[in-house]
């Protein structure tokens, strides 16, 4: 009774009656995590149904305009955020995920991580040599190569510059980019087809293989029967007003595979009454951001060029007791730089009108790993919506103060005239001695722009059912057919930008899945 | 009264709210009533007048329309070569975004735009009588400075969202960018596509003659002149509602 043909990206907005499928999986999400998987059953001739609740926007529809990309391509409407909004999240929402719209690093999961992961959860068998293959072959499908350093833009290269001054760590950043032209707009989806997006990569490769997509899709609810999930129940959306039109998408697969990403998967889990261990949405981490400005004499630029191409991990182990941070920079086009600014009014207008000469660059808080660190809380509202709570604790917020008097020092070794916080009442910096200022600056919520790029968490993986949500396979403990893979399986942060952690988490997670699919 | 029940059944939710959490719900009670005696006292004389916009609106009323505008000029007082808010419509384009929110987002925006508007709100908690529209510039950034650093982590959430919308609809038009020295994207047409890149590729980007320098190598200028309309005339909001 479908309406598709196989192997094709279906828009469920435009489906004139109720769809039922009963493939051998259902993906839900088509980000780093779902479209791996999809493409690797597929691959293997498993009839696959990916549900995606975002758009399809191929590279020629892409826009390299805020104004029409943060509605478009990004959760909420580009106002996804904390409850109290203290911090503001980027995260994706097409088919592809957050990848449409990252800024292209790839780093490679850091080995200190597993070994955390291994000695907090109990987990086996997820190390730097179980995913070297896969990572390898993530690396080759996606592209991922160092970025010349002769192509670092003025942004970056204001890390590059200041870092080597300081005599810390630094390192050119690799990318999944295959034909990048350079353009500076990877976070508003790359229209030249560069960007090796998930979409562009995995999924493709599963639609070749007779994968069903469904964009506009959301889906709504798990339908359990026993030990299994029987049903996924989807809506589609309007492709304009994102309302439900009515229509629904049912999945009756065999097996699930939940790849939401780590607020939406915990949220679809919560919304269908899952969550026998109570550790659903719990432990949720956002590498919190601080972002500091500096200004230079000569123009930078920050909004053209490879937005992220430089990034210093110095800082990352700090010690027993400290939360570490590295540092990166960021791009800077103007709604992003408007509406994260501090202070309002004239003083707001002057920072704006800098923006040429404007060097932006981030601190990004490793958190997750002191054993007193809970992180943040996926909860669903009494009227349905998803709701986020992350308490800065104090370890973090040293880390956030230690990271942007880093950002301040790294600006003004190379060379800028000004450097100025975040802060409502932003503090300005001329000198190294002055870096000292950002001390008595208030370190609290709303007062200082806090930011996060990587939702993780949510799902934890463990081996201890009552104190986790999937296994060391990434399948939910309690039931039989269903997994989760996407980035809310991580027990903590990584220390590094996460899609290529997912790229490969899912590679390899895809075998095990595969194996149970028969 | 009417009115009075009329508002109490609208709690105020604003989008920060922690329903958990006895301050931020006794604050949010406090609102409530603020919003329910202010309509019993003389107080509620004061109210502000809406002002024509042109055109309808999707999620405002005309009277937070107005109210959001009167906020954004001072968000974006007068300045150098700045357009004013109305040149760029702004009213509208905050409603629009404010219209792609959920419902429920939508009626919490609502009503933190009147409570920052309110008289008597404004009375309770910073020592002055006038609505926000009728109040003079002084003392119109005297109320944003409050909200702003309030120690009521409630009121920075308000100020937190009201500036957002403002800043998110303000440089999303295009009229503001030569303001700010914004050139626009790049002149860029589709290239010849790799439609379907293999593994078997090399790894190694294509690389793109650099165009960054170091800044003290002082990258050439790029003129305004030279930024090309982006390629579409799709304007914010793209996917609102018609």
């Amino acid at each position: 009774m479908s309406e598709a043909a196989p192997g094709r990206i279906v828009d469920a907005g435009e489906l004139r009656r109720d769809v039922e499928e009963t493939p051998e999986v259902c993906v839900v999400g088509s980000g780093a995590g779902g479209a791996v998987v999809a493409a690797r059953l597929a691959e293997r001739g498993k009839r696959v149904v990916v549900l995606e609740e975002g758009g399809h926007y191929p590279p020629e529809k892409m826009q390299m305009d805020e104004a029409w990309a943060f509605p478009a391509l990004y959760q909420e409407r580009g106002q996804r955020a904390t409850a109290d909004l203290a911090i503001t999240v980027l995260q994706g929402r097409a088919v592809g995920g957050s990848t449409v719209v990252n800024w292209t690093t790839s780093f490679r999961t850091p080995p200190r991580v597993f070994r955390h992961w291994a000695e907090v959860s109990g987990i086996s068998g997820l190390d730097e040599r179980a995913l070297e293959p896969h990572f390898q072959a993530v690396e080759e499908r996606l592209h991922i190569g160092p970025w010349p350093l002769e192509a670092v833009n003025a942004n970056n290269h204001v890390l590059w510059e200041g870092a080597g001054r300081l005599s810390w760590d630094r390192e050119v950043i690799r990318r999944n980019v295959f034909g990048c032209q350079d353009l500076g707009y990877c976070g508003t989806g790359c229209p030249a087809g560069a960007k090796q997006s998930a979409d562009q990569t995995f999924l493709a490769d599963a639609v070749r293989d007779g994968a069903r997509v469904y964009a506009h899709a959301r889906v709504t609810r798990l339908e359990k029967a026993g030990k299994r999930i029987a049903a996924v129940v989807g809506q589609a959306l309007d492709p304009s007003t994102l309302k439900p039109t009515g229509r629904k998408v049912v999945v009756r697969p065999k097996l699930v595979v939940l790849s939401g990403g780590a607020i939406n998967t915990p949220a679809l889990l919560l919304r269908s009454g899952y969550d026998p261990s109570g550790r659903v949405g719990k432990r949720t981490f956002l590498h919190p951001v601080v972002a500091s400005a500096a200004v230079f004499p000569d123009k930078v630029e920050g909004y053209y060029g490879a937005p992220q191409s430089v990034s210093s991990h110095h800082f990352a182990d700090r010690g027993k007791g400290r939360v570490g941070f590295f540092l990166e920079a960021a791009p800077l086009h103007p709604i992003l730089v408007a509406t994260s600014l501090g202070g309002f009014g004239v003083t707001h207008e002057d920072e704006m009108a800098r923006l040429p000469y404007t060097n932006g660059l981030i601190a990004l808080a490793i958190d997750g790993f002191l054993p007193e660190e809970e992180g943040g809380t996926v909860s669903i509202r009494s009227d349905g919506r998803v709701r986020l709570d992350y308490k800065i604790g104090r370890e973090v917020w040293e880390a956030l103060r230690e990271g942007n008097k880093a950002l301040a020092r790294v600006q003004l070794a190379a060379g800028a005239s000004m450097v100025y916080s975040f802060h409502e009442d932003p503090v300005v910096m001329r000198t190294e001695a002055e870096v000292a200022l950002l001390d008595r600056a208030p370190w609290e919520p709303l007062r200082v722009g806090v930011f996060s790029a990587h939702a993780m968490g949510g799902c934890a993986m463990g081996r201890d059912p009552e104190k986790s949500v999937v296994d060391a396979r990434l399948k939910l403990h309690w039931l039989d057919n269903t997994w989760v893979v996407d980035g809310s399986v991580f027990p903590t942060s990584l220390g590094v930008n996460p899609q290529e952690t997912i790229f490969a988490i899912a590679h390899w997670a895809s075998d095990h899945i595969a194996s149970a699919a028969g | 009264m009417l009115r009075r029940s009329r508002y109490r059944r609208e709690r105020i939710l604003l989008p920060g709210e922690s329903e958990g959490r006895r301050n931020f719900l006794r604050w949010g009670l406090a609102g409530t009533a603020i919003l329910a005696v202010g309509g019993a006292s003389w107080l509620f004389t004061r109210r502000t007048r809406p002002m024509s916009l042109g055109g309808p609106l999707l999620a405002l009323s005309p009277v937070e329309a107005t109210v959001v505008l009167a906020l954004s000029e001072r968000l974006l007082p007068p300045h150098g070569s700045f357009p004013r808010p109305l040149d760029v419509d702004l009213p509208r384009r905050v409603d629009a975004i404010v219209a792609m929110a959920p419902e429920a987002t939508q009626a919490e925006i609502r009503q933190l735009v009147r409570l920052f508007d309110n008289a008597l709100a404004s009375f309770l908690l910073d020592g002055q009588f006038h609505t926000f529209t009728e109040s003079t510039l002084e003392q119109q950034d005297a109320r944003i400075a409050a909200w702003q650093a309030s120690r009521h982590a409630i009121r920075r959430t308000g100020y937190k969202a009201l500036k957002r919308l403002v800043y998110a609809g303000y440089y999303g038009a295009k009229e503001t960018w030569a303001a700010i020295g914004y050139p626009g994207p790049p002149p860029f047409t589709s290239p010849e596509r790799k439609v379907e890149p293999q593994p078997q590729k090399p790894p190694e980007p294509k690389r793109p003659p650099p165009r960054a320098r170091p800044p003290e190598a002082a990258p050439a200028p790029r003129p305004v002149e030279e930024a090309p309309a982006p390629r579409s005339g799709m304007d914010l909001p793209a996917e609102g509602p018609p």
